[in-house]
């Protein structure tokens, strides 16, 4: 028996926007789930995703990438890579683990949202296979880490890091309650699909793939590459639903979904990915700064692709520009600094050649940032650790829920960017992100910061025990050093007699 | 660092980015005899390989089985289609990646 082709019969078999006889079209799609703008169900049917697929289709190539990834896995496990790979390494695949994994079930959730309550057949159609590959990514991106669970408790943050207060976690599920959690199908498909999946997903599951496999670990290489294939599918959701935004007038509404979404986006891949690129990552195994990478995904391809669809850069974009040669140095002197209050151990990323790299990479950085590590460094050599550790609190933003920072030394240029709301002082990280609380105050005004929590008297004792037993880290839990402080032996005084 | 980055952006570049394997190889050499006349670049990532012409990039699904030495369905693409510069278009025997403007 002969079969039409898919092109035959698609259009026609998802054309779904039936006339509903016992429910009102407004009982069917409610606004606040559906987001339809005021755009009839007529104009709606017109989306064309770019991206078709079928059920067959979908379950043959699923069943296709699952086998290559898996089976890569198997093949891989007793070369035993973890065994040997650096610390430094090693503390990638656990921050990426614990803030990415269970937050694909969110996303999941997203899509099953679009696909219930979008007025866009084709948009739901679609969402439906992209609610089983948020379903895929979370299943694989736990069953990876597992296998290493006995190796220290930490692995096991893979699944447990959304279900503490830990502040890295609080600021993740922040952003992406805001984007998969609490939008209408519409805006999930603006935000999520379009500003997050098109550009940022790239930075952690092709960028992070290649430093993977420069470093040697091929089973994370293929498993976060292979997960980004679904990706690419289904961010194609976002673009057409664009364009019946654009040709109904509402270019302002999505632009401005598209510039919250970058910006928020933007500020967790600095506190994530910037540190693991740019320091934990083997100094051999940096593919490309993760500058370079931001240019190469953010800027060459995904803002590309945003002038073509006929949206403008975002407002902020010199601030931007000018904030991937800076923040993510900040953060990561932060994220190091308070340690133990990650699952993972950071690594310094200091060593006399790393630096001579981070210089070449970012001109300055010795002046900068650098003067903060050599007091570091200064501190371990003389013998006063506890100098190095936590003893104060961070000023947090009150969007990015992570901390303010600037450029130290002399490029300071540390801010606060504060704003009073109905009374309550609110603090900022920068003038995006204050923006992007005053676009919508009632959805951000109760976010509570870790700092907030530890004034309101949530955190007992009001110390680092405190807060540990509050970010629910156990012992044998808490970060440290991921090289135990080898690196410093570059810095003392016998090491460089002996030469 | 702003202008920079507006070369940067300001660029005309569209296709493919592919895991690294089989297929990547097989597209890399077909987006050449499917795409004459334009010049096609080459990004090798080690995980991954961008495969880039300006403004627009055809894949054919018998340039791919060709180069691949087996038949594939154009669709089999996705298995390995990681991200792709551009728009997408999906033909029944062959995708497209492609800008409608100029810059």
């Amino acid at each position: 028996m002969s079969t039409l082709p898919r092109e035959e019969w698609y259009d026609l078999a998802r054309t779904t926007n039936w006339t509903p006889k016992y429910v009102s079209e407004d009982e069917m799609f409610p606004e606040e789930m559906s987001g339809a703008r005021g755009i009839s169900l007529e104009d709606w049917g017109k989306y064309d995703e770019p991206y078709k697929t079928t059920y067959p289709e979908y379950v043959r190539i699923q069943r296709e990438k699952d086998a290559g990834a898996y089976s890569v896995k198997a093949a891989l496990e007793r070369d035993n890579f973890v065994e040997r790979a650096d610390p430094g390494w090693i503390s990638t695949m656990k921050a990426h683990y614990g803030a990415i994994a269970v937050a694909e079930y969110a996303a999941s959730l997203a899509e099953a949202r679009m696909a219930r309550f979008s007025k866009a057949p084709g948009n739901r159609n679609m969402a439906t296979f992209g609610m089983l590959d948020e379903t895929r990514h979370g299943q694989i991106q736990l069953y990876f880490p597992h296998t290493h669970v006995r190796r220290d408790r930490q692995w096991d943050w893979a699944w447990k890091a959304y279900h503490t207060n830990e502040w890295g976690a609080i600021a993740a599920r922040s952003l992406f309650d805001d984007m998969m959690m609490t939008r209408d199908a519409i805006g999930v498909a603006i935000m999520l699909t379009f500003a997050f999946e098109t550009g940022f997903t790239n930075m952690q599951f092709l960028g992070l793939a290649a430093d993977a496999a420069e470093a040697g670990d091929h089973t994370f290489a293929s498993l976060i590459s292979s997960v980004q294939t679904d990706e690419a599918r289904h961010a194609q959701q976002g673009g057409p639903a664009l364009k019946i935004l654009l040709e109904h007038g509402k270019k302002d509404e999505a632009q401005r979904m598209i510039d919250v979404a970058i910006w928020r986006s933007w500020k967790l891949f600095s506190v994530l990915t910037g540190p693991i690129m740019d320091y934990y990552t083997p100094l051999e195994a940096r593919k490309q700064s993760f500058k370079e990478f931001m240019l190469e995904w953010i800027v060459a391809q995904f803002e590309r692709q945003l002038l073509d669809l006929g949206l403008d850069k975002p407002w902020y974009w010199d601030e931007f520009m000018r904030a991937l040669d800076e923040t993510h140095h900040g953060m990561h002197l932060g994220v190091w600094y308070w340690r133990p209050t990650v699952w993972w151990n950071p690594a310094a990323g200091v060593t006399p050649e790393e630096r001579d790299w981070l210089e070449e990479k970012y001109p300055g950085w010795n002046d900068t940032w650098g003067r903060c590590w050599d007091v570091i460094i200064e501190n371990l050599k003389e013998g006063r650790p506890e100098l190095t550790a936590p003893e104060t609190l961070p000023v947090i933003c009150h969007m990015s829920n992570i901390p303010i920072v600037g450029t130290p030394g002399n490029g300071w240029n540390v801010k606060d960017y504060t704003l009073e709301h109905e009374g309550r002082l609110y603090h900022f990280g920068s003038e995006p992100d204050r923006w992007c609380f005053q676009v919508d105050p009632e959805r951000y005004k109760k976010q509570m910061t870790l700092v907030d929590r530890f004034l309101a008297g949530h955190i007992e004792p009001a110390d680092l025990m405190g807060a540990l037993i509050y970010m629910n880290i156990a012992p044998g839990e808490t970060g440290d050093d991921a090289h135990n402080y080898e690196w410093m032996k570059a810095y003392m005084p016998e090491k460089q007699a002996a030469e | 660092m702003a202008s920079v980055a507006d070369d940067i952006l300001h660029n005309n570049k569209v296709g493919p980015v592919l895991r690294a394997g089989e297929l990547a190889q097989a597209a890399a050499e077909a987006a050449e005899i499917d795409n004459p006349g334009k010049e096609v670049t080459i990004e090798d990532k080690m995980a991954y390989l961008r495969i880039m012409a300006d403004d627009e990039l055809v894949l054919t699904q018998d340039t791919l089985s060709e180069c691949l030495g087996r038949d594939m369905n154009i669709r089999e693409l996705e298995v390995d289609l990681s991200s792709f510069a551009g728009q997408i278009e999906w033909r029944p025997d062959k995708v497209r990646f492609y800008f409608e403007k100029h810059l």
